[in-house]
């Protein structure tokens, strides 16, 4: 009964050779469709390229923080020496690879900031507003001439190119390190992979925790939050545990990856992904709480609209029941954990309330800056809010093209893994 | 009193217990256990064996329901609590009338603000859940065990492995439940036997136990009875050499004197004293490197450095090497080493075995833990005495350092045991002593 498996895989190699070849234009056409009808779309609203972009900003940053995750995930586990997840850690390593392309993905935006527009970012503007008001551009108040020195256009295409190159970096020295162990079978390239792993994690959290604040907490640049990183990063790691875990069902499900991943990796998942919703509530709380409790307009103001905007408070309550309590009992307990469909049922539903989260972060900040108030009432109605959704399953479409391509010919498993035994023989005793 | 009594007469047979050498073979005569449609059974490892859960057929606990149960009570009553106590929606029903402080500005009940509070009582009435829900579910606290009158039972928790099955099991049958044990493997099988022996407590505890309880009410009661009370006197002092100290807190400024131009009596000003230059602290005077270290004298390896030629062939001379303090070593080996080099040395021992057989299906990696026989670490001249300590106290390879586990005298006790099982060769073989154990004990008794 207790059977131990040998330590090898002994299936014939897996990878998406060919199948997938004929997905990547039909991605990227579904993308292109996606994107394109939400610019067109975007011409029926109040300021058109504006609209447009910030959905396009919001889904952006939807994919992009799930490309985050998976490069977290790849370094926690060679950090911790984790020996269970060696058969699902070459999906990670493949989309923290796409965090590289992603830089064209982002091109669009970085344009507007380098031509010197507020489209997207007011604070690209001299004298830009702090509560709506424009100021008088000749005599901007101190604060915002300080935030200047950090936020102006030649910096900030300085750090964006910092961060996807660390990122590349990052992702490729995984991803080349663990094919080679493929062919070689190299067992010290794990120890080095996980003695890289401890300053790979420190670059990645100044990364995380400085993108944060310029692509999304600096759409209100007189608005902070220490906390405004973890929260990005709490939704983002639960995001990408999902999305891991989705491309594992679809994998073995189309049969290209079989006995590799046991239903023991999809309890763990779910058990991090479970860890993961209650950690994104967590940091949610603390974050609203403090600015709640002390009441201080300089704070308050980013929170008001959300919770007291009439479109943007029921939403505020969906990410609340959505993201938190429904996930946290979806999850509860093991036998849902180890229910295939629901937990396939729960991963979709995260990823569609993280999407929601990021929508939910950026856009009002289009409402507040349109309307010079902070009350307004936009809705995720009509026809503009199907442009935005348009925009978030084009910009996924693009996301799982980039992986199918990267995935490419290459292995789904790492063939050569020196922890490929304890992975394989996961809770087998 | 009750020890004299224990006889043949008074016990009654509540089991068998089956012995097995490693885990592996546990497992399998569980699962034959369950398949056999026995169902009052118990397993005891040395270290948790995954798996015996499902080979035994024991569900999973349903701990988890009730601390979420309990949870979810600690939510309402965490709420309800803040609600009540800060609202007077309840002024008129109830005697207490609500506070009704306005914290903030914010509203006098404001969920956003009562969650921190309800959260540390959901985690706090979970965990106590948890605990308390253990204790219960495995019937704790349980004073006697009629396992523990068995001396074999002892290795429970040192290298064997043991199967029960309980007499009040349907199919149990002396004999043939017997046999069943002996053909899935069983090392050893013993009868369980509970004592029978009269249980009850004294009369007169009993009675002490009862007064001491009023006792203990008295101080509460007077408590109770002095709330609100005003008292007039002096506060009683029992020591008041203690209470008016003279002394200056550490951390402070010291004390003044009366010269004016150096008003502080110390020319660093601080209260506190810096100690002697030259103060140890305690328990690190360990400036005789060849009793701490094993080195000689005048060797002063680098760290990392292994030279034979750096470490001490003689035994510290203050120590006197004699019977006691071999038994002492014995028995400091066997607490410290004998679960990976085996109690002959052989490096048979258990963790040792377990590790390797893990390691051997790509579960761990592990050196094997040499046996002290081996030529190298038995010859005097590429393994000195005080290279044998001084492994014993850093660790070697992927051995661990035992430095702060044994004391230098315990340590210097273990080698000369060492020393004596590898000039003896090997005086008791491993499978012997594993024999001999429990009847050891039992004469110890
Ligand atoms: C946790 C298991 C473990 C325990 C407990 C343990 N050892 Fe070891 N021991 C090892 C292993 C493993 C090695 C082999 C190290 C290597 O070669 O990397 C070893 C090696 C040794 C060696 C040979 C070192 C050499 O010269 O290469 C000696 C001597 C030794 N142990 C003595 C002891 C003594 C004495 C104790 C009790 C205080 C003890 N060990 C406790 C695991 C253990």
């Amino acid at each position: 009964m207790h059977k131990t498996r040998p330590a090898q895989i002994t299936s014939p190699v897996v990878s998406l050779n060919g199948g997938q070849v004929k997905a990547i234009p039909m991605l990227a056409i579904a993308g292109a469709i996606g994107i394109g009808l939400a610019l067109a779309i975007s011409f029926t609203t109040e300021v058109p390229i504006k609209r447009f972009l910030m959905s396009y900003l919001a889904s952006f940053c939807f994919v992009l923080s799930i490309g985050v995750g998976c490069l977290f995930f790849v370094t926690i586990m060679h950090l911790t020496r984790a020996g269970w997840s060696a058969t699902v850690r070459r999906i990670a390593e493949i989309y923290a690879m796409c965090l590289l392309p992603m830089f064209i993905l982002f091109l669009p935006i970085l344009v507007t900031v380098i031509a010197g527009w507020d489209t997207v970012y007011e604070w690209n503007e001299v004298g830009y507003s702090a509560h709506g008001a424009k100021v008088d551009s000749a005599n901007p108040p101190p604060i915002e001439v300080l935030k200047g020195a950090f936020l102006n256009p030649m910096w900030f295409t300085i750090r964006i190119l910092a961060y996807f190159g660390i990122w590349g970096l990052l992702g490729y020295t995984y991803l080349s390190r663990s094919l080679k162990q493929d062919e070689t079978g190299d067992k010290t390239i794990t120890a080095k992979l996980q003695g890289l792993a401890a300053p790979f994690l420190l670059m990645f959290a100044v990364t995380v925790i400085f993108s944060s604040f310029d692509l999304e907490m600096s759409l209100s640049p007189l608005w902070f939050s220490t906390m405004f990183p973890v929260y990005f990063f709490a939704g983002g790691f639960g995001a990408a545990l999902c999305t891991i875990l989705l491309t594992c069902m679809y994998l073995q499900r189309s049969g290209r990856v079989t006995d590799e991943i046991t239903i023991e990796h999809y309890h763990d998942l779910g058990k991090l992904m479970q860890g993961f919703v209650i950690f994104w509530g967590y940091i949610a709380f603390s974050q609203f709480l403090l600015i709640w409790y002390a009441n201080i307009p300089e704070e308050t103001f980013w929170y008001n609209p959300r919770i007291n905007g009439a479109g943007w408070k029921p939403m505020t309550y969906v990410l609340l029941i959505g993201h938190l309590f429904v996930p946290f009992f979806l999850l509860m307990g093991r036998a849902l954990r180890r229910n295939k469909k629901l937990l396939t049922f729960s991963a979709i539903w995260i990823l569609c309330l993280h999407w929601l989260d990021h929508y939910w972060l950026v856009m009002p900040e289009y409402g507040r800056t349109l309307h010079q108030g902070i009350n307004e009432s936009f809705t995720f109605t009509g026809l503009a809010a199907i442009g935005d959704l348009a925009c978030g399953i084009g910009m996924a479409a693009l996301f799982v093209a980039l992986f199918c391509w990267i995935a490419g010919d290459r292995a789904l498993v790492p063939l050569k893994d020196p922890r490929l035994g304890e992975a394989l023989n996961h809770e087998v005793h | 009193m009750a020890e004299e009594n224990t006889t043949e007469e008074n016990t009654q047979l509540v089991g068998l217990l089956a012995q097995f050498d490693d885990p592996d073979s546990l497992l399998a005569a569980c699962d034959q256990c369950r398949q056999s449609g026995y169902t009052s059974t118990d397993a005891f490892t040395p270290f948790p064996v995954h798996g015996i859960d499902p080979a035994l057929g024991i569900n999973r606990s349903i701990l988890p329901f009730i601390v979420l149960c309990v949870g979810l009570t600690g939510l309402t009553i965490g709420l309800g609590l803040q609600f009540f106590a800060n609202s007077n929606a309840f002024d008129g029903i109830s005697p207490f009338k609500g506070y009704g402080y306005l914290i903030g500005g914010k509203p006098i009940f404001s969920v956003p603000a009562n969650i921190p509070v309800t959260f540390e009582i959901i985690v706090l009435s979970s965990a106590f859940a948890t605990f308390f829900g253990m204790w219960g579910l495995n019937k704790l606290p349980m004073f006697s065990n009629p396992l523990h009158r068995i001396s074999r039972f002892k290795r429970a928790t040192n290298d064997k492995f043991f199967l029960v099955i309980n007499s009040d099991d349907a199919k149990f049958d002396r004999s043939a439940t017997e046999a069943k044990l002996t053909s899935w493997g069983a090392v050893a099988i013993e009868e369980v036997h509970q004592d029978l022996t009269d249980t009850k407590l004294p009369k007169w505890l009993s009675l002490v136990g009862i007064l001491l309880a009023i006792v203990l009410l008295l101080p509460p009661i007077m408590i109770f009875r002095a709330k609100g009370m005003v008292n007039r006197q002096t506060r009683l002092h029992f020591n008041p050499d203690m209470d008016y100290q003279e002394k200056f807190k550490a951390q402070t400024l010291g004390p003044i004197s009366d010269d004016e131009a150096n008003p502080y009596l110390f020319a660093d000003t601080r209260s506190m004293r810096q100690p002697v230059v030259g103060s140890v602290s305690y328990g690190n005077l360990d400036t005789d490197s060849h009793f701490f270290k094993g080195l000689k004298a005048d060797a002063a390896p680098k760290p990392g450095e292994d030279n034979v030629a750096d470490y001490a062939t003689e035994f510290p001379s203050d120590l006197e090497i004699n019977e006691a303090f071999l038994a002492r070593g014995k028995q400091r080996f066997e607490i410290y080493c004998s679960v990976c080099h085996g109690y002959a040395g052989q490096g048979d021992g258990l963790v040792n075995k377990r590790a390797m057989g893990l390691a051997a299906s790509g579960k761990a990696s592990w050196t094997t833990a040499k046996s002290l026989h081996d030529p190298v670490v038995k010859d005097l001249k590429q393994n000195p005495v005080g290279r044998l300590f001084n492994t014993i106290t850093y660790g070697r390879g992927t051995m661990g350092p035992y430095k702060d586990q044994i004391t230098a005298e315990d340590r210097w006790a273990i080698v000369a045991y060492v020393k004596a099982l590898q000039e003896t060769g090997l005086p008791v073989s491993s499978e012997k002593k594993e024999e001999a154990e429990p009847a050891d004990e039992a004469a110890a008794e």
